[in-house]
Order: C-alpha cells, then sequence, then structure tokens
C-alpha cells in the first residue's frame, strides 16, 4: 500500500467506456456495436474494421467513490481527467471529463485516438485531481486497473496476446526459419509480440491444431497447445527478464509493452507472497548476481505451467484415454 | 573501422529481429568486418513501392556528412543528425515504434555510422573493444538512429527543432531521460530543455537527481492539470509527411523546420520549470557535498 503525503479518497475511481465509433478513410463514421468492447475484461478492440480507419471516438463514464464531494472535503477545484497512455509511441493524451448534473458522482466525456499513433495497444486510465493543502494537481483518486484499447486486435482480451503463425520451416521466406527444420513449433519473442511459428512440415500438425473434432483428438489438441502455450510463457518470461532496463539506482524498471504484462502476470507465482515490484527486484538480482538463478527456474517453469493450464488439459487428455481404452475391450 | 556493405539497398525495408540476429556477428561488434549486403536483403521485408520517403539515398547521405563534419568530435554528431534525420524521415509515430525499420537502417544502411559513432574510444583497460549490440538492433532509447529519432519527436516545440539541438548537446539528458515516460508530457520535455539551456541543471548526476524526483512527484501531481497542453492534432503532420514526397534535402547548415503543429503553451513550460527547480534545489544530488 502506498502511502501519501495528505489526504486523498479511499477508494477507486470505476471507469466504463460507454460508446465507441471509428473515423474511416473514406471520412464516414462508423458507431460499433458492445461487442468492441469488454467491460469485464476492461478492454476496447479497435480492429474490427480492419486497416481502414483513421481515428476512434471513445466514450466513457467515471464514477468517483463516495465523499469527493463531501462538506468537509479537505480539497477543492475537483476534476476529473481521461488519460491515455501508449508506452511504445510515448503517446500521453488527456481529456477532461464533465459532470453528468449537479450533485452526481458520475463524469464523462469522449476522447479521440488516432491509429497513427499507435501500433499496439494503449492503455486508458482516469485521474480525480484537485487542489489540496493549497497544492494545485493532486491525484485524489485513480482507477485500480487500466483499460486495454487495443488498436489492432478485433476481440476485446486484456491479457498477453499471441499470434500463431503456420510455416514450412524448410520453405518459408523467413531463411532463419530454416535452421530449425526439425523442430514442430518454435517460439519467437523478439517479435513485437510473442509468435509461435508451427511448423506445417510436420505431418498431420496443422490439420491437428485447425480440428473442431471431439473426442479424443480434441484432448490431443489441447494438450498439444498447452505444451506450446508453456513453452511461450516459459520464454516470455526470460525474454522479459533479459531485456530489463535498470536505473540507476540499480531497481529494474517495469517495461511497458507486453514484456511488463507478462512479469505482472507471472511474477506472483514465481515469487510469492510480496508486491510485483519486489518481485521484480528480487528476480533481477538473482539473475544478475551470483546464486539464485537456477533454484528460480523451477519457479518459472511452475507459473509457466498455471498459465498454461496444463494441469487440466493433461486430466482430460488423460481421462479420454481411459474412456477410449474402456470402450475397445467392451 | 568497417565501411559500408559492398550491396546497399535503395530502399528501407523492415528487418525482423529473429532475420537480423545473425549478421550481428563478432566481427561486426568489433568493427573488423560487416556483411557484404546480398544476404541480408533476402530476409527484409519490403515497404511499399510508391513512397519516397523509403528511399535510401538521403539518409545514407546525411550520415556520411556527419561522420565526416564531426570527425574530431563524433559525440556533437548527435545535436546535428538528430532534427535532419528527423525531417528526412518523416514517419508517424506508429511507424517510428517498429523496430524492424530502425534495424534495418542501422545493419543494411549505415552500419558504418553505427560503429563510427558508438565503437567505444581505445583506453588501456579495453583492448578488445566491442559496440554494444542494441545500437544496432534494440530498445527506441539506445537504438543508434531511433533515440535520435525519439529525441527529436520528443524535444522539438510544434515545427521548431532547436530544443532537440539543446538536448542532444548534453548526452546525459537523452541517455536519462528518454526511457522514461515523463516527457511523454511536451510541457514537462520543453521545461527539461529549458533548465539545461539556462545552465540551471547539467552534470549528469543532477539531470539523473531532477528526473527520478519529477517522477516521484509525478506519482501524487498530474502534470497535465499543472501545465495542460494543446490538443493533439495530427493534420499538420500529416501534410507534412505528405510533402515528403517532393521534399528537397534538409539543409545541412540551418536547422529544418518540423511539422506545422501548435507550439507547447508558453504559460505551461514557464509553470513547470519554476515547480522543477523548486523540486531540484530540495532534491538530494547523490554524490555532491552540502556547504556548511
Amino acid at each position: 500500500m502506498k502511502i501519501y503525503p495528505y489526504k486523498r479518497l479511499g477508494r477507486p475511481i470505476a471507469l466504463r467506456v460507454t460508446s465507441v465509433a471509428l473515423e474511416l478513410a473514406d471520412g464516414t463514421r462508423e458507431p460499433l456495436d458492445t461487442s468492441a468492447y469488454s467491460t469485464q475484461q476492461q478492454a476496447v478492440a479497435l480492429g474490427v474494421a480492419g486497416h481502414d480507419w483513421v481515428s476512434a471516438v471513445i466514450g466513457v463514464s467515471a464514477t468517483l467513490p463516495p465523499g469527493a464531494d463531501a462538506e468537509d472535503a479537505p480539497w477543492s477545484d475537483l476534476r476529473v481527467l481521461a488519460v491515455l497512455t501508449d508506452g511504445e509511441t510515448n503517446i500521453r493524451t488527456s481529456t477532461a471529463l464533465t459532470r453528468d448534473t449537479d450533485d452526481s458522482r458520475d463524469w464523462s466525456g469522449s476522447l479521440e485516438i488516432y491509429r497513427d499513433d499507435h501500433l499496439g495497444r494503449a492503455s486508458l486510465a482516469a485521474y480525480a485531481v484537485a487542489t489540496v493543502d493549497g497544492v494545485a494537481g493532486r491525484s485524489i483518486a485513480e482507477t485500480d486497473r487500466s483499460w486495454t484499447v487495443d488498436t489492432v486486435s478485433d476481440e476485446p482480451v486484456a491479457g498477453l496476446q499471441l499470434e500463431v503463425q503456420k510455416a514450412s520451416f524448410t520453405k518459408s521466406s523467413r531463411e532463419w526459419l530454416r535452421a530449425y527444420a526439425d523442430a514442430p513449433w518454435i517460439v519467437d519473442t523478439s517479435a513485437r509480440v510473442p509468435t509461435v511459428f508451427v511448423n506445417s512440415d510436420v505431418d498431420g500438425i496443422v490439420g491437428l491444431l485447425d480440428s473442431s473434432a471431439s473426442g479424443v483428438e480434441s484432448k490431443v489438441r489441447d494438450l498439444l497447445v498447452a505444451q506450446m502455450a508453456t513453452d511461450v510463457w516459459t520464454a516470455v518470461f526470460h525474454g522479459a527478464i533479459g531485456d530489463l532496463e535498470v536505473e540507476p539506482g540499480g531497481t529494474p524498471v517495469f517495461p511497458t509493452d507486453w514484456q511488463g504484462e507478462v512479469l505482472r502476470e507471472m511474477l506472483p507465482d514465481v515469487v510469492p507472497g510480496v508486491h510485483v515490484e519486489e518481485a521484480l527486484r528480487q528476480v533481477h538480482r538473482r539473475r544478475t548476481g551470483d546464486a539464485g538463478w537456477a533454484e528460480l527456474q523451477t519457479r518459472i517453469h511452475y507459473a509457466a505451467i498455471r498459465r498454461a493450464e496444463a494441469s487440466k488439459a493433461l486430466g482430460y487428455a488423460i481421462r479420454s484415454l481411459e474412456q477410449a481404452n474402456r470402450e475397445s475391450e467392451k | 573501422m568497417i565501411t559500408q556493405p559492398d550491396h546497399v539497398p535503395e530502399r528501407l525495408a523492415l528487418l525482423p529481429a529473429s532475420a537480423a540476429d545473425p549478421f550481428i556477428t563478432e566481427q561486426l561488434l568489433k568493427a573488423e568486418q560487416v556483411h557484404g549486403g546480398v544476404d541480408l536483403a533476402k530476409v527484409v521485408v519490403p515497404l511499399p513501392e510508391d513512397d519516397a520517403r523509403w528511399d535510401v539515398e538521403p539518409i545514407r547521405s546525411l550520415v556520411e556528412d556527419a561522420m565526416f563534419e564531426f570527425r574530431d568530435d563524433r559525440t556533437r554528431a548527435d545535436a546535428w543528425l538528430a532534427p535532419r534525420l528527423h525531417a528526412t524521415l518523416r514517419l508517424t509515430r506508429r511507424e517510428a515504434a517498429d523496430r524492424r525499420l530502425w534495424t534495418h537502417i542501422a545493419l543494411a544502411v549505415a552500419p558504418d555510422y553505427v560503429a563510427w559513432r558508438h565503437l567505444p574510444p581505445p583506453t588501456a583497460q579495453n583492448g578488445a573493444r566491442r559496440i554494444a549490440p542494441e545500437r544496432f538492433q534494440g530498445p527506441a532509447d539506445r537504438q543508434c538512429f531511433s533515440r535520435l529519432w525519439w529525441a527529436a519527436e520528443l524535444f522539438r516545440n510544434g515545427a521548431d527543432y532547436e530544443p532537440v539541438q539543446v538536448a542532444c548537446g548534453n548526452q546525459d539528458l537523452i541517455h536519462t531521460v528518454l526511457r522514461r515516460d515523463l516527457i511523454d508530457h511536451r510541457p514537462t520535455a520543453q521545461a527539461l530543455v529549458r533548465l539545461v539551456r539556462n545552465g540551471k541543471v547539467t552534470t549528469g548526476r543532477e539531470i539523473n537527481g531532477l528526473s527520478v524526483a519529477i517522477t516521484a512527484a509525478g506519482a501524487t501531481l498530474v502534470y497535465d492539470v499543472l501545465a495542460p497542453d494543446e490538443p493533439r492534432d495530427l493534420t499538420p503532420l500529416r501534410d507534412w509527411i505528405a510533402e515528403a514526397q517532393t521534399a528537397p534535402p534538409v539543409s545541412r547548415h540551418v536547422l529544418p523546420e518540423g511539422p506545422d503543429e501548435d507550439p507547447v503553451p508558453e504559460a505551461s513550460v514557464d509553470a513547470l520549470t519554476d515547480y522543477f527547480l523548486e523540486l531540484f534545489e530540495t532534491a538530494p544530488v547523490r554524490g555532491t557535498k552540502i556547504d556548511s
């Protein structure tokens, strides 16, 4: 928990996206239906129109926690801002929201986002700002979890997204894949989004992955996917830890792109029981220090297995094998 | 020292990290030997044919002029090249955030410049000198060309590149500040430049102390309220990018002009400069002695 040297609201702001409309290249405006955003995932997907959009207008509504307007509140000049940031393109734009009615706790407004300003994902947060103890611009409450605005995806999902590409490793125009011709899949974490290349030269692998069959085949497919996912999570974790920026004092900084998302998600399983910031420091110390890196591998592997839901996939695969065996014995 | 590859492409392209990796050899990092260029050309992702922005020649000639002009003091090349690279290679931020473009420039177009600028100088201790691989392919604030482009993008004041020259003239400023998201707020970037220009903050230690203090204060203060900026408008940038199709080469002697955007509101820069100065005077700077 953070300690602030001034009075604040005790609870976070609730932020909701209420509408999304795209401005297309031909000048027309296309309102998106509610499938473009998800309150549960806190995510907006602007990619539904493909590459044709130029800008998007996102309508938002923020509800302040109780107490913001209390008679005896120690602040004045209350304002609410929606702030959009993108660590990849260094964009920061803020929009003032307006109070719905005089005595309402709801503030709303809309912000414009340009496709040319983003390559992948941006975050959207809200701040309540006021003058406290004579100091202007103090933040007295924020959203505790930002919304994700994905400028590429057509599905509003907050978590890490992987790209899966199928390619013949021996014939691909990506010449570097040829070195891995005997592997069924490899993970590339150096791309902008972690990518799994599936080797279509392996007989039947593409058919198996794409199959919509039920029964044993689907369980084997899920097991294979879980195995790939375990590889991916392990690789992205190592990739993210290996690329950490370190402040002059030696403190590692959370990356702003997907690597940061991966670390925040996995660190609680890698170093349980401490804040993610402290967990990151510990992991970084072990990797760069003399001891403890090898010992940590088991925990990293464990965190990857949990993310990949490998136990569940294995459990179902074994059960369906047992069933199949029983039936063949009949 | 290496020269340019035998085969330099005519057009810029995208070079994915995994494809670039085999070309970043130990000999290249030691500036002893560079690839021939032909094999590298096979693994790139081409950019659209009909866009003059992807011509290699204007960039190649810029870096050659920089190497000649600053042959005696290569760190000074940054302040000269940053605005000129930015005005030559007119990009949206979306395009500039694609690291594959910068990797291609560093490896295929001008590896000799990367070596010239970033091979550590010989000292008694470092017998085996080596360029950091991140100068060819790496984070935006470290890679040889993307750090200059982003410094120009984040420190320019609308069309005016003069603040970029000041910022890039101080290695500590771009080294420490570029990696932090605090300068994503234009008034903050301009206030920092003003402090450096006025000589209020100069050494690396001071700049670092100040940027730590600004970030710490920013955890409780919303700078957008203290120092509001103009709303973002992409029209001038789009026009400027469209003009790239017919633009003449940038002047080597006077500063070019950037996109015709509104400058940062002066009142906001004033307010933040005063505030940062106050922060700086009360912030402990590591390693300084307090005069009694």
